[in-house]
């Protein structure tokens, strides 16, 4: 039985191909669980979901996948991926291809040749039933989302119970995504008391988190509970010193949280020199670099503000691209340049060369 | 979003300024709705960990969240937009903030703040700009910026001049942003450049009351966003003071901890929600009961203060809210005492009390049972006299007087009646209804006395 050092991953790293039945001898590397799964992986990491797919087609017309339960993790590989590119239709078909997922085709005591050893269960990936839970509301039918998040969110609650030792940890982990996920919904629709309520008891049950702590505070404040918002901060920065947490994240979640209460202040000129730390301590600090820029455009310092944000792209591209600092990107040279087309085009540009597959290029709105 | 609110540009001749304008409302926190998974979620059947070798391996290949590598430059791959480390991370929250994407709706109450840029698109400087902002509405022009005594010098080719301005928006309708510059272009010629955009005020909330020593106010949110009531007070005026009621909070919570953190808001949902507030208010006037005030009485104005997204905020001042006027009663009729078991069909008295609150004579006047306003049949008759007469009553007197009321079957209303017979003939709760006053010399009916409930028992 080889052991590996703690600090090898393998998640980025092109893998031996090992055929050996994955589930009852050993785990040495991430093609024992699954063919090639490795390089999935690793086009994953660097957002080629269309690569992605061309390997599935491929997998699939020259049948190299033989056991069952590769069959469900290259199908759920498949579903991600149709779904970051927006084919949600083509995602939501892929999935009704699909039995039942409760169904004995997708239990391992149904295959006794494939595997032997193997305890009882369902090797169907809990990103699938996930996914199949996601695709309604980005199909236009957002009830439908919701009804089955909430099921889901059930039958969580149920294995968890049912559960013990790492399963019943993974499941606990399940369980607090999917209320994360739930009150994702609810926020982007504005739907505060709810959001709340389900905020209430995942403090309830980590009271000791302040990350998630400082994520209440944003939601008060959201809603206009400055005060609240505040209060949360003050519980958030106690939460640090009581723990003694020291790692870089925490003392820039402080500042950024200082940050927003100047902000929402009108006190622009602090919120900046907030922000400006976290840049000091970590230059990948999206979050202080977007707010940044947007603190000196309501400063009036528009030339300023642009300069912050194509500086950044320029930097750290991988960690600040994304959509939302384009779409303010954008806004600042609408209002920057009468023909702003011009200065678009050279964004979108370089946007397409650089940025992953399932980035959402209408950002640019150009 | 810049500058799309509808502008129109009055001069077809080419400029080479020209003004572009962003509504500043505040920014919003984005929410992230991008797939993030957990590997272990992707790349295993769910129950995976159930099976003890599976458990024991795992773990090694998949390092647990707590083992986040520090921020480095050098990680040029994407995984940010893949991989979950932890669970909370799926709410879409980092505390990234986002422009406003559009002008929006705006509200009596606001503060309409707008990011103003003149731009030199022309490939000449343009020098001595005279830039003026103000804000038409049909009541009004209120100048938002000047800068007529120190003009701007110059913009260069490409070149820019800010500003922002802010204006409470206190009318409903109409309003127009008008910008104008008057410039030397590149030629030397002086010119003039207006553009205009527009936008509409709408009311916000209603408040509806209802007031009888308790003042009812019930606010209607007519935006488009849930409104977060900061404030709402009720400011007396001289001859009243008030208090406000709340109901018990009903989440008390248990946790001591929350409890700090965890008041629940006061959120009124968008397009339609109400919330309703109660003072309780006393006359701050002396005097006694029988010297009331007459007409109508002015109670106070409410003040409401309410925030939107990140705490913008909004006010209004409701007008004056007036009490119902004060009636001044002439005469009180009541009922002062019933007898404490009731029988079927067996006689029984209810004890009136009359007072004339006038200061001069009034009656003769007829006391009767209405029989009017009822579709079934009443259970409460009067055995004896329809009617019962009172002789007049002094200035400030009163009369007391029986209404003897016996039970007889379930027959209509006999002719022959008693004097002041009351009878009941049904069992169980019954309505002593309709005593009604009239006046014989004024011709005048009064209200008729509020019902009374009784019980009716068996022999």
């Amino acid at each position: 039985m080889e052991k590996l050092e703690s600090n090898e991953t393998l998640t980025s790293d092109l893998q031996t191909l090992t055929i050996l039945d994955p589930l009852s001898t050993k785990f040495t590397t991430l093609n024992d669980l699954c063919f090639e799964i490795s390089s999935l992986q690793d086009l994953a990491h660097r957002g080629s979901w269309r690569s992605i797919i061309d390997k599935i087609i491929r997998a699939r017309k020259q049948s190299l996948l033989h056991k069952p339960h590769e069959h469900l993790i290259y199908l759920c590989y498949n579903v991600l991926a149709l779904t970051k590119l927006r084919r949600f239709g083509d995602a939501s078909d892929e999935l009704d291809s699909l039995d039942d997922f409760d169904s004995h085709r997708y239990r391992y005591e149904s295959y006794p040749e494939d595997y032997p050893n193997h305890e009882k269960g369902s090797m169907v990936p809990f990103a699938l039933r996930w996914l199949h839970a996601e695709i309604p509301i980005r199909l236009g039918k957002r009830q439908e989302t919701l009804d089955r998040l909430y099921l889901l969110l059930e039958f969580v609650r149920v294995k968890v119970v049912k559960s013990l030792n790492l399963s019943m940890e993974q499941w606990r982990r399940r369980e607090v995504f999917l209320i994360n996920t739930i009150s994702s919904h609810h926020l982007n629709n504005k739907e505060f008391s709810v959001c709340l309520k389900l905020f209430k008891e995942l403090l309830s049950r980590d009271s000791e988190d302040p990350v998630l702590l400082s994520k209440l505070g944003y939601i008060q404040m959201q809603l206009g509970d400055i005060e609240g918002s505040k209060g949360s901060f003050n519980g958030v920065e106690n939460l640090i010193k009581k723990r003694n947490l020291e790692g870089i994240e925490f003392k820039n979640l402080i500042n950024r949280n200082k940050a927003m209460v100047y902000l929402v202040g009108k006190d622009y000129v602090s919120a900046v020199r907030e922000y400006e730390e976290c840049m000091e301590r970590d230059p990948t600090d999206v979050v202080a670099i977007n707010n940044k820029s947007l603190c000196l455009m309501y400063l009036r310092d528009l030339s300023d503000s642009i300069k912050v944000l194509e500086s950044a792209l320029e930097r750290v591209p991988t960690y600040a691209l994304n959509e939302t600092l384009v779409v303010n990107l954008c806004s600042m040279y609408e209002l920057a340049y009468v023909n702003h087309s011009d200065i678009k085009k050279t964004l979108s540009n370089w946007i397409a060369r650089v940025s992953p597959d399932d980035f959402d290029s209408s950002s640019t709105r150009s | 979003m810049s500058s799309s609110p509808p502008q129109k540009q009055s001069s077809s001749s080419s400029h080479s300024l020209a003004f572009r304008v962003m509504r500043l409302c505040r920014p919003s926190f984005h929410i992230d709705s991008s797939l993030l998974l957990d590997p272990l979620d992707l790349l295993t059947g769910e129950d995976i960990f159930d099976d003890p070798i599976a458990a024991s391996h795992l773990p090694l290949l998949f390092p647990s969240s707590s083992q986040q590598q520090q921020p480095s430059t050098n990680d040029l791959s994407y995984r940010n937009r893949f991989e979950l480390h932890n669970p909370n991370d799926a709410l879409g929250l980092s505390g990234l903030l986002v422009l406003p994407q559009a002008f929006g709706a705006i509200y009596l109450g606001e503060t309409f703040c707008s990011y103003i840029s003149i731009n030199n698109s022309s490939s000449f400087e343009v020098r001595d700009i005279v830039i003026k902002a103000e804000i038409q509405t049909e009541k009004q022009r209120i100048l938002l910026l000047d800068t007529s005594k120190s003009p701007v010098e110059t913009i260069r080719s490409g070149g820019r001049y800010d500003f922002i301005v802010e204006h409470d928006v206190k009318e409903l309708g109409a309003h127009t942003l008008v910008c104008t510059a008057l410039y030397d272009d590149g030629e030397g010629e002086r010119k003039y450049l207006p553009q205009f955009f527009k936008f509409i005020v709408a009311n916000p909330l209603s408040v509806r009351t209802k007031e009888n020593t308790f003042l009812e106010a019930c606010i209607e949110n007519h935006t488009k966003s849930n409104l977060y009531m900061d404030q709402v007070e009720f400011e007396p005026s001289q001859n009243w003071s008030a208090k406000m009621l709340k109901a018990d909070d009903h989440q008390l919570e248990i946790d001591s901890h929350n409890s700090e953190i965890f008041r629940p808001p006061i959120l009124i949902r968008a397009g339609g929600g109400i919330y309703n507030y109660l003072y309780q208010l006393k006359s701050s006037l002396h005097g006694s009961a029988s010297m009331k005030v007459e007409g109508g009485n002015i109670l106070g104005k409410l003040q409401i203060t309410w925030r939107t997204n990140l705490g913008e905020p909004g006010r209004l001042q409701t007008q004056q809210i007036l009490g119902s006027p004060i009636v001044r009663k002439e005469i009180d009729l009541q009922i002062v005492e019933v007898p404490l078991v009731t029988i079927l069909e067996k006689p029984f008295l209810v004890h009136l009390h009359l007072s004339n609150q006038t200061d001069r004579k009034m009656g003769p006047f007829e006391i009767s049972l209405s029989q009017e306003g009822l579709e079934e049949e009443k259970s409460i008759l009067v055995n004896g006299l329809h009617k019962m007469v009172l002789p007049q009553i002094e200035a400030f007197g009163s009369s007391d007087f029986n209404l003897v009321e016996s039970v007889t079957s379930n027959l209509p209303l006999t002719l022959s009646m008693l004097v002041q017979n009351l009878i009941a003939t049904s069992l169980g709760v019954q309505k002593i209804a309709g005593i009604t006053v009239f006046d014989t010399r004024e011709k005048k009916t009064y209200e008729p006395l509020a019902d009374l409930e009784i019980f009716v028992e068996s022999d």
